[in-house]
């Protein structure tokens, strides 16, 4: 039982990071970026090239190794989201929602079936792997990997944390999500500050993705797909537009698949997932932490 | 209701309708016209149709499939030939899917193909029974093995790859040899993988062997942590894996990560060299697979593996070796029938009696599949990540 | 007193006043935007009768058939994201409940193909109640993910369920008898032999024009069609101008559920088997593109939109490896620079009569404006006319 929660934190903790993103930018530009999901999925693809260069990386420098990837891997997404942002959904920011969310399909497509031509359809397997030495502690198995994960992630959500709550940037960020005009009339500058939320988005994806080419140990193309339907039950499940949520939601996502297909079965797990999803948004559209929001005219 | 400016327009369009359709009437290979000679001339080529996955998940087979055959065809027209004539072969994508593979089996209908020496994924060629059956094509299927195949009781369906039920009877054989008291077993979800794991457990539970739990995951996903915690736990000696190998090797490292001790056993789909890289090194002495023998597992095989690198520019793959025995086997068939004719083929397939091929000798059982399926057991080879041969099950 | 008045406006006739001049009738022949449609559908319906003339190989009938089940799949969405704006990510969920419902009818409980057409509407209305009643009251965004959600439980459960056959899906589906007669036993007319498979495609073709085609655009042009597009442009305004917004969108929904599950009876009828793997969510995506390329809202569009995408991998299988990241490129392309797509809902063919507007007959009271406005000063440059106030004061703010 002990072991099934902490099955579901540690999958949790994955969740949270995409779902981060997703609310970040549906916060600011009420936009769901349909192609959240890929760039967790080129995040890991890039930590994959990177490390594929080097030949070979000594067992014991793996963990070093790793994190200097994630900090590449994460400046190397934060850009593509940049550059996705300014390509094709700036232009369409005062077209009505359906063309935006089209695009983002699009864009997702664009995303997996342009690693695919490059990498091939078959999975390709991570070239560093975290060491799966495991320890015991109140009748869980508990690995050192997974804690570095766990780790890692806390580490990633509290600077986050830090930026949207301490800092000037941050401010911005939540001024623009209340009212764009007014931020822009009170000096925001909006297009600045909207490339920054997609930079900070995209990077956490990005880093998930490299973690979890880490811990899983194998990446496909298609890999973003699920994990970004995943993320956005999380983030829904929040409240979303609202942080602590899209980190709350993951973690309890996770619990709920983890004890979910426990009791169903491992195929029932993706039913479980969005049943979850469906009853949320019927009875509680606003998700655990979010406010009701006020439709103007 | 029309003005009166419309009244020529549509006496014009009604002459042009009228037009097309006498015109169009006498179109040869329309219906009014002369019907295409859809069995091919008598002087051509023979044509052989392979419908294979070229795109989408299952892509990287269609080239295995597609470069044994082609060795084979070389093979046959060096030697002459069928029944005086070169053969050829004609391939389409069917993209493991089933509209896609309805379409395509249409077009080599169309182009006058004879015989039928394709299908990979059973979901896609089910459609293309019917359609091949009305055309009077004979099919000798070289990888799809699902038992909705033979059942559909077609005559001129023959499967070369063993069963489903053959497989797990293998798979049941080695447990048994091993000492295993209890089995568990995972599929995947797929048709392939589901078929066998029911297969498995029915024959365990005959056998007597305890079936520890049956489980199931989700494809395409990386996080196995409940089923692999669900195996430390029950601790089976044996668990048998129907999946393919991108979900095998996680769940089998996992499974060991969180305590598992006992036998991984993989079906074969599983058994590529992928595998070993995947699940990662220490953790492939407690795996196995149950596997139809390949060219590297016979002796004297090193001709034909040098015979398909240079053909193709890359080493084998899985069901290469069927592909080349299925096109060698219809042309056997026709050779012993003397004709291209459907029933005097089918005929002669059924009448094949211990015809060698890489899986063993052959004879076809009234079900139309193979009769004793030629699964051998293969292990992980800790320096090169390939699959080897372990035990042949025979002794 | 005040009953009087209430009995007046009561029987008061309500009577729209006579136009001021006759505007001509609308246009109509062939050379207007209608006629000319009118002609090249006629022609359309003319090739499609004609095609096994031409060509009666295999092949083509069964290509034909599918992309003709493709357009009728595509006018449903048509309805559910071009008439009324809701973006639908899980329509091919709809497709597999009549492909299901129809097999697991035909094949197990042995029923004629006709008689699980009721049941395949019946199930299909209550898809789209049980998808649509819950999630038309959320926003767009969440509609689309939720859609999807929609789209993957309906494709799990039927990988999942053995009554759906599972993973291998149900095959051996029979086509369509009538009596003693089904399409397999073939027809013989004037001396031409119409096999089982070319009389299917007559039938499919029938189906899709009439009801799909024929049936979906007069709809559109109605009054379910006007309060739907109400509803796309701007909700708000059309709640307050007095439609049930929530009962539009679930007609609408249900509408294209419902085609939905007829092209996939057809469609299960085709391809005599059906599995899951043909329910995923890459074709509900694909279905969506062929809308939105062809052109959201315009029938000939999503006609063209659905032919691309259903016949481009058949005459392109070369390429079939780069067909995704082509249709996505393409999607995020249309969208940014030709939104409407290829051919826009409200499109004029550039070639045809523009009208011209009559003259207006002139009538007196202009004509004795005319006289006053010779004998006024000129109007003073760069003012309008009507700004004139008489205020000296004013005229020097309008100045400035």
């Amino acid at each position: 039982m002990m072991q099934l929660i902490w099955n579901g934190l540690i999958v949790g903790s994955f969740y949270s990071l995409v779902a981060l993103g997703y609310s970040m930018v549906y916060g600011i530009i009420k936009l769901l970026n349909f192609a959240h999901g890929d760039i967790y999925m080129l995040g890991s693809f890039v930590g994959f090239v990177v490390l594929s260069s080097f030949g070979g990386i000594p067992a014991s420098a793996s963990i070093p190794a790793l994190l200097a990837i994630l900090l590449l891997a994460m400046v190397v997404t934060g850009l593509i989201g940049v550059g996705i942002e300014r390509v094709a959904y700036r232009p369409l920011r005062r077209s009505p929602r359906l063309a935006v969310l089209i695009t983002a399909i699009g864009v997702s497509f664009t995303l997996e079936y342009g690693i695919r031509q490059i990498f091939g359809p078959n999975p390709r397997a991570f070239p560093v792997r975290l060491s799966s030495e495991s320890f015991d502690a109140l009748g869980v198995r508990v690995s050192v990997s997974q804690l570095v994960l766990v780790i890692v992630a806390a580490v990633l959500m509290f600077v986050l944390a830090h930026i949207v709550e301490r800092t000037r940037e941050g401010r911005a960020m939540r001024a623009i999500a209340l009212d764009p005009q007014a931020a822009h009339l009170m000096g925001v500058n909006v297009n600045r500050v909207i490339a920054t939320v997609f930079f900070i988005g995209s990077a956490l994806a990005g880093a998930a993705g490299v973690m979890a080419g880490a811990y899983y140990g194998s990446i496909d193309f298609l890999m973003g797909f699920v994990i970004g339907l995943k993320a956005f039950t999380a983030a829904v499940i929040g409240g979303i537009g609202n942080l602590y949520g899209a980190m709350l939601g993951g973690l309890l996502l996770g619990l709920l698949e983890s004890f979910g297909s426990a009791w169903l079965g491992g195929e029932w797990r993706d039913v479980f997932s969005f049943l979850v999803l469906i009853l949320i948004l019927t009875f509680k559209p606003t998700g655990l932490l979010g406010n009701r929001v006020v439709e103007r005219m | 209701m029309s003005a009166p400016s419309a009244r020529p327009a549509r006496f014009i369009t009604a002459l042009l309708a009228a037009g097309t359709i006498a015109v169009t009437a006498g179109c040869s290979g329309g219906l009014a016209g002369g019907s295409p000679d859809a069995s091919g001339s008598a002087e051509g080529p023979i044509a052989l149709g392979m419908l294979a996955p070229f795109s989408g998940s299952e892509s990287a087979f269609g080239a295995y499939m597609e470069n044994g055959a082609q060795l084979a065809i070389q093979e046959i027209n060096e030697a002459g030939g069928v029944l005086g004539q070169q053969l050829e072969l004609v391939v389409e994508d069917d993209a493991c899917d089933a509209t896609a593979s309805v379409a395509a089996a249409n077009k080599l209908v169309t182009e006058g193909i004879v015989a039928s020496v394709g299908g990979y994924c059973s979901g896609a060629t089910l459609p293309t029974l019917p359609i091949f059956d009305q055309a009077g094509i004979p099919m000798v299927i070289p990888a799809a093995n699902s038992n909705d195949l033979p059942d559909a009781g077609l005559p001129g369906v023959f499967l070369i790859n063993g069963t489903g039920t053959q497989q797990a009877q293998s798979a049941l054989q080695y447990a048994q040899e091993q000492g295993a008291a209890s089995v568990a077993v995972i599929d995947d979800a797929t048709s392939y993988s589901a078929d066998l794991a029911g297969a498995f457990v029915e024959q365990a539970t005959e056998a007597g062997v305890e079936v520890a739990f049956e489980a199931t995951v989700t494809p395409g996903e990386n996080d196995y942590a409940s089923v692999a915690t669900q195996l430390a736990q029950e601790a089976p000696d044996v668990v048998y894996w129907t999946g393919y190998y991108q979900e095998g090797a996680l769940i089998n490292r996992q499974s060991v990560d969180a305590g598992f001790t006992g036998t991984f056993m993989v079906a074969d789909g599983s058994v590529d060299a992928s595998f070993a890289e995947i699940t990662g090194e220490g953790y492939t002495e407690n795996v196995v697979g149950t596997f139809t023998q390949t060219p590297d597992m016979l002796t004297g095989a090193e001709t034909w593996i040098a015979d398909y690198e240079e053909l193709a520019g890359e080493a084998p793959g899985p069901y290469s070796t069927q592909a080349y025995d299925a096109v060698r086997i219809v042309a056997q068939a026709i050779e012993d029938a003397g004709s291209t004719e459907f029933d005097a083929v089918v005929a002669a397939l059924e009448g094949l009696d211990g015809f060698e091929t890489f899986a063993g000798p052959l004879t076809f059982t009234d079900a139309h599949t193979r009769d004793s399926g030629g699964f051998v057991i293969v292990s992980i080879d800790p320096e090169s990540g390939e699959f080897v041969l372990e035990d042949d099950l025979l002794g | 007193m005040a009953s009087q008045l209430d009995q007046a406006l009561k029987h008061a006739p309500l009577r729209a006043p006579a136009p001021l001049f006759d505007r001509g009738k609308p246009d109509s022949g062939p050379r207007s935007q209608r006629g000319f449609m009118r002609i090249l559908g006629i022609l359309a319906v003319v090739l499609l009768a004609a095609l096994p003339f031409i060509d009666a190989s295999a092949y083509t009938i069964s290509i034909a058939t599918s992309a003709l089940i493709y357009i009728m799949l595509c006018m449903g969405l048509n309805v559910v994201v071009g008439y009324a704006g809701l973006l639908d990510l899980g329509y091919i969920a709809f497709f597999a409940v009549g492909a299901y419902i129809s097999g697991i009818l035909t094949t197990v409980l042995d029923w004629p193909m006709w008689a699980a057409v009721p049941a395949t509407i019946l199930a299909c209305i209550l898809a789209g109640i049980i998808i649509g009643g819950p999630t038309l009251r959320l926003r767009s965004d969440y509609l689309a993910i939720v859609t999807l959600g929609f789209g993957e439980i309906i494709r799990i459960t039927a990988n999942n369920l053995d009554v759906t056959g599972g993973p291998s899906g149900i095959h051996g589906i029979p086509t369509w008898s009538f009596g003693d007669w089904s399409f397999r036993d073939g027809l013989e007319l004037f001396g031409i032999r119409f096999s089982g498979t070319i009389l299917f495609y007559y039938f499919v073709a029938l189906i899709v024009v009439t009801l799909g085609i024929i049936g979906l655009s007069r709809l559109a042009r109605g009054r379910m069609g006007r309060a739907w597009k109400a509803v796309r442009d701007d909700e708000d305004a059309a709640e307050a101008m007095g439609i049930n917004t929530y009962a539009t969108k679930i007609s609408a929904y249900i509408i294209g559920a419902v085609w939905a599950g007829l092209a996939g009876q057809l469609m299960a009828t085709h391809l005599t088997a059906i599995s899951p793997n043909s329910f995923q969510f890459l074709y509900s995506a694909l279905i969506l593109m062929a809308v939105v390329l062809g052109g959201m809202g315009s029938t000939p569009g999503v006609i063209i939109g659905a032919l691309f995408v259903s016949l481009a991998p058949e005459l392109l299988r070369e390429f079939s490896e780069w067909r995704f990241l082509i249709f996505g490129v393409l999607l995020v392309v249309v969208m940014l620079f030709r939104p409407s797509g290829l051919w826009p809902a409200t499109a004029v063919l550039p070639w045809l009569r523009a009208r011209k507007p009559r003259a207006w007959p002139a009538t007196a009271p202009i004509e004795s404006l005319r006289d006053d406005a010779r004998n006024e000063p000129a109007p003073r440059e760069g003012r309008p006319e009507a700004a004139s106030t008489g205020d000296p004061a004013d005229d020097e703010e309008v100045r400035r």
